[in-house]
């Protein structure tokens, strides 16, 4: 049970990792971070135990067991107890972060998870449905073509649509060489339509990507795998000699986008600049490229920060400039920015069915916080969020409404 | 009896010295012998420059600004000890040398020196030990009493010993720091000289359980000390 686990995290285990489990001294400041561990209150949902346990295992390898040095250590064999709660600590995580803001050493848990569920992984211990879904992606640039047609088509669509109801000139260019932009979506006209308006209120030379942003072998921990993936996007900008790679409201690709490619492409990406589309478009407001209503809406509001693009990626104020422009009734959550709870639905859960319960367990700090403002909308910006959002809002009867921040702008629109 | 306290006086320092030193530096070479992550790992909001990272790091360090913001309790217990730790490892240089620069820049005598080093001393050494019981005292209760392992509890308790005999010292004895400094000093030069008969048998007692810690060091989770700069910066990378 559980060899291939230990045999990769022995590989694997980085410096900082090591530097994490030999200095953690489980004070418990990073217990009041958890949202899953807030309403579970089971010590495999607690970030510094969720570190250790990888530990025990390893250091029980090492002795055999039984030794009073194994005692001392609480050094643990690979038993079933082990494995229901490597489960636990490995899966029931959304890799927000929160807790390496807690800890006064900064120790990254989401680190060690990532390594935990690429280990998991080599013991088949995953949930399918995530690691399927990355398979997909790292394959997705060879079918490509088999679904360009009809993708092309549903864009004319959306296109004749647009013009019909919003602006005559509006146009999605799919593939245009020379474009300015390349804009990545994700799967569904949601993704498409506010910013297919907003480029066209800011006369943006910009071009729709073949692919969409979302990165699942990522959330499984399989760096290899999600590097495949990107590289599509990669090798797709390279072609349209792009000078801006703009990702949706998409956290773990965001931060993909952010803090990986550098390492993952380096020369291949060096000049092509990277944002997310809410730091672009806040950018085109700060300019004067679009103008918005101000006061557009006056329902009650308030803004989620999404763990990928606040704690991982510091874009704090530019969703909010965007808000605050469009919204009269602006109430932050308490806590907010680095220290605002997690959705609850980050790291892969919302692609894992069986998983469901246990977000909706983990959403409940979320939930609260939410009930407090009073808010109607609920603004965040990423997909995952989103989705949670709306489930914890049906779970918990909140009564919220949720919508993007480039929802807001593309509504606010004067052309 | 009296050969242990041959052994702990005149040789295990030694011991203890080198398993210290060495220790570190096999600790920090295993750390090197780790792939690092080559990727941004930061927790923001973060300073942009690389100095201010540092700084910043430097900073976090010596105020602990982050349990202030999220556990205000064990901000104060941890920050007062680590505190009262800082000041007795300054006030402990006396035992190898003075700050005669200081003194003579004061105009202080040795009466003066002794005041002063007296009341210093207490205060230091209350805001090590006070702390170090609430430290112990949290990890037999709540969500901190799943996580804690044997070795917590043997670290905080060691602490504590070293405080006990250290404060007993202070408090109840009048120890003369010439003997002491005549002892160290001796053990330095491989010049030995008696230990100081004026700090009793608690002397002994702290000397051996600081020399406990001293090999024990590397080898537990007090690597933080020099860790967490590592781990800082990784945040901040």
């Amino acid at each position: 049970m559980l060899e291939r686990f230990v045999e990769t995290i022995r590989e694997r285990l980085s410096r900082p990792l090591q530097v994490y489990q030999d200095i953690c001294v489980r004070c418990g400041a990073c217990t009041d971070a958890c949202h899953f561990y807030a309403e579970s209150g089971e010590p495999a949902h607690m970030p510094a135990y969720r570190m250790m346990l990888a530990k025990k295992l390893m250091q029980h390898g090492a002795s055999g067991g039984g030794t009073i040095l194994d005692w001392y250590r609480e050094a643990r064999g690979a038993d079933r107890r082990m494995l229901a709660e490597l489960e636990k600590a490995m899966w029931e995580c959304t890799g927000c972060r929160r807790c390496a803001v807690f800890c006064p050493f900064d120790l990254d848990t989401g680190l060690m998870v990532s390594l935990g569920r690429f280990s998991m992984l080599q013991d088949g211990l995953a949930p399918e449905m995530i690691a399927e879904i990355g398979d997909a992606e790292v394959s997705k640039g060879e079918v490509i073509d088999v679904i360009r047609e009809f993708y092309l088509e549903q864009l004319h669509d959306l296109e004749a649509r647009l013009q019909r109801d919003f602006a005559p000139g509006l146009r999605i260019p799919v593939e245009k060489e020379g474009a300015r932009v390349l804009y990545v979506p994700l799967v569904g006209e949601h993704a498409v339509v506010p910013l297919a308006k907003i480029f066209h209120a800011a006369g943006e030379d910009w071009t729709l990507s073949m692919f969409t942003a979302t990165n699942h072998s990522y959330f499984v921990g399989d760096m290899e795998k999600a590097r495949k993936a990107a590289h599509w996007i990669v090798a797709e900008a390279r072609r349209l000699g792009v000078q801006v790679l703009a990702y949706p409201e998409c956290g773990h690709a965001t931060r993909t986008l952010l803090h990986y490619f550098d390492n993952w492409f380096g020369e291949e990406i060096a000049g092509i600049q990277r944002v997310s589309v809410v730091e672009l478009v806040e950018s085109y407001l700060k300019e004067g490229k679009i103008r918005v209503r101000p006061g557009a809406f006056d329902v009650p509001l308030t803004y989620h920060d999404p763990c990928n693009l606040g704690r991982n990626a510091g874009l704090y104020e530019e969703p909010r400039a965007l808000i605050r422009a469009t919204a009269t009734d602006f109430r932050e959550l308490t806590p907010n920015r680095e220290l605002n709870w997690c959705c609850g639905g980050g790291g892969g859960l919302i692609a894992a069915p069986e998983m469901k319960e246990a977000r909706m367990r983990g959403g409940r700090p979320k939930a609260e916080q939410i009930r407090r403002t009073g808010a109607k909308w609920v603004v965040t910006a990423c997909e995952n969020c989103k989705t949670q959002l709306s489930d914890l809002s049906e779970h918990y009867e909140l009564g919220v409404e949720i919508k993007g921040v480039v929802d807001l702008v593309a509504d606010a629109l004067i052309l | 009896m009296q050969t242990i306290a041959f052994l702990f006086y005149y040789v295990t320092p030694y011991v203890a010295v080198l398993v210290f030193v060495g220790g570190i530096a096999y600790r920090l070479y295993r750390w090197q012998q780790r792939r690092p992550v080559p990727v941004h790992m930061s927790l923001y909001p973060r300073p942009r420059s690389g100095p201010g990272r540092l700084l910043d790091t430097l900073t976090d360090m010596f105020t602990l600004r982050g349990l202030w913001k999220v556990n205000r309790p064990l901000w104060v217990g941890a920050l007062a000890m680590h505190l009262g730790l800082l000041l007795l490892l300054v006030g402990h240089v006396r035992a190898f040398t003075d700050y005669y620069f200081v003194w003579r820049l004061l105009q202080w005598g040795p009466e003066q020196q002794t005041e002063f080093s007296h009341v210093a001393g207490t205060i230091a050494g209350l805001l090590f030990m006070l702390p170090l019981l609430y430290l112990l005292g949290r990890r037999f209760g709540g969500s901190v009493k799943w996580l804690s392992t044997p070795e917590d509890y043997f670290v905080l308790v060691l602490l504590l010993g070293i405080a006990i005999t250290g404060n007993h010292m202070r408090f109840l004895l009048d120890v003369d720091s010439e003997q002491v400094r005549s002892f160290i000093q001796g053990l330095m030069r491989f010049q030995w000289q008696p230990p100081p008969w004026s700090a009793g048998t608690s002397f002994m007692y702290h000397f051996a359980l600081v020399q406990l810690l001293m090999i024990y060091f590397p080898f537990s989770k007090l690597m933080h000390t020099i860790g967490t700069v590592l781990s800082k910066m990784v945040a901040r990378s």
